[in-house]
């Protein structure tokens, strides 16, 4: 495990709803988030030293869309400032990297996506390797397609697994003020079901969601200073798989269990797993790659599955394992969150309440 | 329902907005519309050692694959994917046949894809390649006909550009035979038009925005915590980072002051509709604080524009105004409502009492 120069720890978190249209810009989504955290901390603004987000202009449907929605964030007087075309996960990585360097103590972190009016399919096919998959429109689902009949080839899995992991989802959103889905499903009315993606099903995959995520974190003193219960980031790491899903083993993650080893997941117990599963399929290997057993509860929140606004998904992971652990959920767990088609790239989290 | 195509308003960076609008009846055109378009744009990328020949042997009616060592990798690649070792260009035809060794169905084609109707997309080994190729069987719509180890064969498109997509799969009994007549020059570059639809309601706010100019009013917001008034709005106030609502909506004068111009020389780029130069500029209406950026003046040069110079809207006829134009993103005053602005002939404005204004 890597030892980190600088302890930095949550101290604020806000999320939206997943909504399945949000009919308002994306800059009037983030603003109440960053507005909430803000109070949260008690801060002046232009008193935090850093800001990122995290956000897609693809989705957006606008070149430099990323840069209007400085608006909701408070920019001026301009403000020290970054941006990456990556899920908000990736805004906090480099925050938390940021501050490793020991010379800022705050960053503001949001992560933003409206998926409802284009098509994601679409748009990150884009992602895909231009020469020989983006001309085809190679897009998730067909990604998260090819991994579902991998694991049923290698008697991994089954559909009723697949199954299992949606209604096990559903029935964990019932208690998530957030989800854009929830309820009781049964597997076999599930399976019953026609495919979209064969051999997944509509439930198998994401719905159509809009929403945001916001969040400072801080270096010790100061989250100590800001908040009475921070949440420390323990460890936070990032790998990346090949491009061409053909290269690689489907059925696991080899890019998962470095990064585990990396943020030292077993070195502690894991209670709670917030796991970015944007197919069901997804939630196997994920947890055969990070070894989790009975101790772990996953996805408490119902995860992806039942509201996956794209580019705050991943943030929201770990603000959701944070407010389990705020709760009394756990003490200790890991957030996921991921990028590119069928987990081709992987961040791992891993958080731990104060003691 | 009749479908009419929009002329493609050309923006900047390059990008066409290819409208589309649906309408129920001709005689009642509804003015406000869901925002719907196409941002589309062409991106040319240069080929390299080994793609470059593999996009030329497509066209040509061949598969090549690149050794590695004693394996065949296909597609190829320029480098070793377990060492990253950059490999020297070394191709081998493989194919035209192979064996599908993971598949899934797709039964809802997405607009990007090679087919319209349901088809399978599977990772094939090539007769040859010791890696797979991922790309489209059609079996004719029925995904019974999909299946691991099944054998399926390249069928090559008529149209052929040096593009993955110009060859598709198709189980092996179904395949013709097909003699391809080479092309000439290598293919050295490769043209992908990406194209993303955006479809949704305009935001009650633009909504609002827009049909008050149908009424010949610009409508803006003024911020409920500086007073100041945006115009057109945007839903929030960026300086005092606050939402503000139809509370916070004032009408304001469509009489304002030029506080920047310039001349647009149009380049040709791909959706470009314009060819001859024409005046933008930026009107700071009275009252308000933030200029309206883009309007567009046809009947004056660049030489008879000052900043300072007072202007005024002249709008269109009531049944001459349009905002069909009118989506999310762009804040801009439309010339389907405008017949033109004409100064006023006040004195200017000072540019200096501007300075906080220009944009």
């Amino acid at each position: 495990m890597v030892s980190l120069a600088e302890d930095v720890a949550i101290v604020a978190f806000e999320q939206t709803p997943s909504h399945a249209r949000f009919n308002d810009s994306e800059q009037a989504m983030i603003m109440p988030c960053v507005n909430s955290v803000i109070e949260q901390v008690g801060m002046d603004r232009h008193d935090i030293d850093f800001t990122i987000a995290g956000s897609c202009d693809y989705l957006s449907g606008m070149p430099f869309a990323f840069v209007m929605n400085i608006d909701a964030v408070g920019a001026w007087p301009p403000v020290y400032e970054s941006h990456v075309e990556m899920d908000g996960a990736w805004a906090l990585f480099e925050g938390f990297v940021r501050l490793q360097s020991g010379d800022i103590d705050t960053v503001l972190v949001s992560g933003s996506g409206k998926c409802s009016p284009g098509s994601y399919r679409e748009a990150f096919s884009l992602q895909t390797d231009p020469y020989v998959h983006a001309p085809l429109g190679l897009d998730p689902r067909t990604q998260a397609g090819f991994q579902a009949q991998a694991l049923i080839a290698a008697g991994k899995a089954t559909e009723r697994d697949f199954a299992e992991v949606v209604v096990r989802s559903h029935a964990n959103a019932k208690n998530n003020p957030y989800a854009q889905l929830s309820g009781d499903l049964s597997v076999d009315e599930l399976l019953a079901e026609p495919y979209v993606q064969q051999p997944l099903r509509r439930l198998d995959c994401p719905p159509t969601s809009d929403g945001a995520a916001a969040m400072v974190i801080a270096r010790a003193d100061k989250a100590r200073e800001l908040c009475d219960n921070p949440v420390w980031i323990r460890g936070i790491d990032h790998r990346i798989e090949s491009h061409h899903p053909t290269l690689r083993d489907l059925t696991d993650s080899p890019s998962v269990r470095i990064a585990a080893e990396r943020v030292g997941l077993h070195d502690g117990p894991v209670d709670v797993a917030e796991l970015t599963v944007t197919y069901s399929p997804e939630e196997i290997v994920l947890r055969d790659s990070l070894s989790l057993n009975g101790d772990t509860d996953v996805n408490l929140s119902g995860g992806p599955l039942t509201g996956s606004p794209f580019m705050a998904v991943g943030l929201t992971r770990v603000i959701e394992l944070a407010r389990s652990i705020r709760n009394g959920r756990g003490r200790r767990g890991v957030a996921h969150a991921s990028s590119g088609p069928a987990l081709q790239q992987n961040l791992l989290c891993v958080l731990e309440g104060d003691s | 329902m009749p479908v009419w195509f929009g002329a493609p308003v050309g923006r900047t960076a390059g990008l066409l907005w290819g409208r589309r609008w649906a309408c129920g009846e001709l005689a009642a055109v509804p003015q406000l519309h869901d925002v719907d378009y196409t941002l589309e744009y062409p991106y040319t990328r240069t080929t390299g050692p080994v793609i470059g020949p593999f996009l030329t042997g497509l066209r040509d009616g061949r598969i090549l694959g690149q050794r590695c060592g004693d394996r065949v990798l296909c597609p190829p690649m320029e480098f070793d994917p377990d060492t990253f070792a950059t490999l020297d260009p070394d191709l081998v035809e493989v194919g035209p046949g192979g064996e599908v060794v993971n598949w899934t169905w797709v039964a809802e084609p997405s607009a990007k894809h090679p087919f319209d109707r349901p088809f399978g997309f599977a990772f094939i080994k090539l007769d040859g390649a010791d890696t797979a190729l991922v790309h489209a069987v059609d079996t004719g719509g029925d995904p019974e006909a999909m299946g691991t180890a099944m054998r399926v064969r390249a069928q090559f498109r008529p149209e052929r550009h040096g593009s993955i997509a110009d060859v598709c799969f198709v189980p092996e009994a179904d395949a013709a035979e097909q003699a391809i007549e080479p092309g000439e020059e290598p293919v050295a570059i490769t043209e992908h038009l990406i194209g993303l639809r955006i479809s949704e309601p305009l935001y009650p706010h633009r909504a609002r925005f827009a049909q008050g100019l149908l009424d010949g009013k610009i409508i803006g917001q003024r911020s409920p915590v500086t007073g100041k008034v945006y115009v057109p709005g945007r839903g929030y106030d960026n300086m005092s980072r606050v939402l503000m609502s139809e509370a916070d909506e004032v009408e304001v004068s469509d009489v304002g002051t030029v506080v920047a111009f310039t001349e647009l020389n149009p380049v040709q780029y791909y959706g470009q509709t314009e060819t001859e130069p024409y005046v933008r500029c930026s009107i700071l209406f009275d009252g308000t604080d933030q200029p309206v950026i883009g309007i567009d003046i046809r009947d004056m040069t660049v030489d008879e524009m000052r900043v300072g110079m007072r202007m005024r809207c002249v709008w269109r006829d009531p049944e001459d105004r349009s905002v069909a134009d009118i989506d999310n993103r762009f804040g801009n005053i439309p010339e389907t409502v405008y017949a033109r602005f004409e100064p006023t002939g006040e004195p200017d404005v000072l540019a200096d009492d501007l300075k906080d204004h220009s944009w």
